[in-house]
């Protein structure tokens, strides 16, 4: 397997521009290497063809678990490990479980989510990754195409016709 | 179609359910009801506030809305300005109540009679807020400034209209109307609160009420809303309402719902921990003497909206939309009752010292009395929806509305 990847990209200022592009690829079917943009368009994800992400699934399965956790946990210790009467109420006081219950629920699905994401998109501590173009974390829209996917003529050809700025190679480590 | 056609079948069955209130309230009066006709006026306060609140609520994020350059709901703004039609019938029937407590038509608040305050410390040191000259001071008041904020936002809605495009004078304007409403709006709700329904229960009080009260107004006017636009887009209106505008609106019954189960919950944890005998026998009322409603709220209005329309699919479908906006609005017209009724209950036992008229479920006449109200409120929504077109073509942000992705 190539462990490099020949990129052509072209550079966008505007949303609706590259919103244009990508559904013009879309239908000419070429195959997109992916679009970067420093805040999420709306609208971009139907237009990519993407399929729904399954994070919120995971961060309702992380939130479950936290919820089971503190009052299942609660539960135990106050009834079975050590029994105390805070304020002449039951051991199995259910209304003051409420808002640790709550807190666990969102600590863990926030935790869970944002773990899973850094997995699930290889970033992380000490992880190094190539970045296309530095101005996409600021205010430009990049386009990408793979030259493995795409003849890099097409592909410039195609961002010359769809109002690219820009038109520019890189060889990113994949 | 850009005007609404309020017409034919919808106005029979609206019609229809107002002489079903109308019938329902007879019944009340002469009927099934005590001597005193509690029964009667408790349902009075009980339904006019719910749907006053429910206008009033659609004023207030109307006025946020502007006040917030928000966009999305452009296309749609006209139910916002005509969901606020309420207020006129409610201003009017709300008068009436406060006339009776001068004229001794009924007997809902305890605070109103002499006779029991003058050997009840605790009302004789709250007379100063609770009695009647307050009542109706600042219900004519702030009914009156509410009155004026919808006068003026609707016609300043109609002036963009009939201007030119690319003038924003009209909008200019509403937006310093909608800012100076918010915090109007907050306070005076909070107070009309206290006087029109926490007082009837005048020993008890907890500062959360105000406000848990009007997180039930909103999800209640959210609730009809998405259902009038569900209705509407059936019939062939507002084409420009796609799924991603009913997809916001989902996500506000979503959040309120959420909100209001915060505001229940704190009350109740509270006053539970606290463990206060003043307090307490407010809990002790609801949850002892009625736990099916009790609990049955809890459901409709916190479990069902968080799991039925946590998943994005849920709060685009029309059909889940529809089906838990209608448990919402049961659910927190049930809630309304719970805070409402038992007390009138308790009040008229005072008088009468008959305890027998507190019926552990809202009856058939309570029914009858809130699908009059609903269909009232229905009623004078649908005409003033059908008095403008339902697209401002002069709206600064309707090109936004238009293409609105979330």
């Amino acid at each position: 397997m190539k462990n490099r990847k020949d990129i052509v990209y072209g550079v966008y200022s505007e949303e609706h521009d590259i919103i244009e592009a990508v559904r013009e690829a879309r239908s000419r079917g070429m195959e997109i290497y992916d679009v970067y943009s420093p805040m999420p368009i709306h609208g971009l994800d139907p237009v990519l063809g993407l399929k729904e992400s399954r994070l919120h699934i995971a961060g309702f399965i992380y939130g479950l678990l936290g919820t089971l956790t503190a009052f299942l946990g609660m539960t135990w210790i106050f009834t079975k490990d050590w029994p105390i009467i805070f304020g002449g109420k039951p051991y199995w006081a259910v209304p003051s479980f409420i808002p640790i219950t709550f807190e666990l629920t969102v600590l863990f699905a926030a935790i869970g989510m944002t773990v899973s994401f850094y997995v699930v998109s290889g970033m992380g501590f000490g992880v190094d990754n190539d970045v296309l173009d530095e101005r996409i974390s600021d205010d430009k829209f990049c386009l990408a195409f793979d030259n493995a996917e795409v003849e890099a003529d097409e592909a410039k050809q195609f961002l010359r016709a769809n109002n690219a700025e820009e038109i520019l190679e890189k060889t990113l480590k994949a | 179609m850009n005007r609404f056609e309020f017409s034919g079948k919808l106005k029979t069955v609206l019609l229809v359910g107002i002489v079903i209130g109308l019938l329902s309230l007879i019944v009340e009066y002469f009927v099934v009801g005590d001597e005193l006709h509690s029964q009667f006026w408790g349902d009075i306060i009980l339904n006019n506030s719910y749907f006053m609140g429910m206008a009033l609520m659609a004023l207030f994020a109307l006025s946020a809305f502007i006040a917030a350059w928000a966009g999305w709901y452009s296309v749609f703004k006209r139910l916002f300005e005509a969901f606020n039609a309420f207020l006129i019938p409610g201003a009017v029937i709300i008068f009436i109540v406060a006339l009776g407590n001068y004229f001794g038509w009924h007997h809902l608040y305890l605070w109103n009679d002499a006779e029991h305050v003058a050997h009840d410390e605790v009302l004789q040191g709250k007379s100063a807020f609770l009695n009647k000259n307050t009542f109706m001071i600042m219900t004519l008041l702030f009914v009156g400034v509410w009155l004026l904020y919808r006068y003026k936002l609707r016609s300043l809605s109609l002036l963009e209209d009939a201007g030119v495009k690319g003038d924003y004078s009209a909008h200019q304007k509403m937006r310093n109307w909608a800012g100076t409403f918010l915090p109007i709006a907050g306070y005076s709700s909070a107070l009309l609160i206290w006087l029109w329904l926490m007082s009837i229960e005048p020993h008890w009080y907890s500062t959360m009420y105000a406000w848990y009260t009007a997180s039930s107004w909103f999800v209640g006017v959210l609730s009809v809303m998405i259902i009038v636009l569900v209705y509407l887009r059936g019939k062939g209106y507002f084409e420009l309402v796609t799924k991603e505008h009913l997809h916001d609106m989902g996500k506000f019954l979503f959040a309120f719902s959420i909100f209001w189960s915060y505001l229940f919950f704190d009350q109740y944890m509270l006053i539970w921990f606290g463990n206060v005998g003043e307090e307490t026998v407010h809990f002790k009322v609801q949850q002892g003497e009625f736990p099916v409603i009790f609990y049955t709220i809890l459901i409709l209005n916190f479990i069902v909206p968080f799991l039925g329309l946590m998943i994005n699919t849920a709060k685009k479908s029309n059909v889940v939309l529809v089906v838990i906006a209608v448990l919402t609005f049961i659910g927190h017209w049930l809630d309304m009752w719970l805070n409402v009724k038992p007390f009138v209950g308790e009040a008229t036992a005072e008088f009468t010292g008959i305890h027998e008229h507190i019926s552990h479920y809202p009856s058939l006449p309570e029914i009858g009395v809130m699908i009059g109200f609903l269909s009232l409120f229905l009623f004078v929504t649908f005409k003033c929806l059908s008095n403008a077109p339902l697209v401002g073509e002069n709206d600064p942000y309707l090109e936004e509305s238009i293409h609105h992705h979330s």
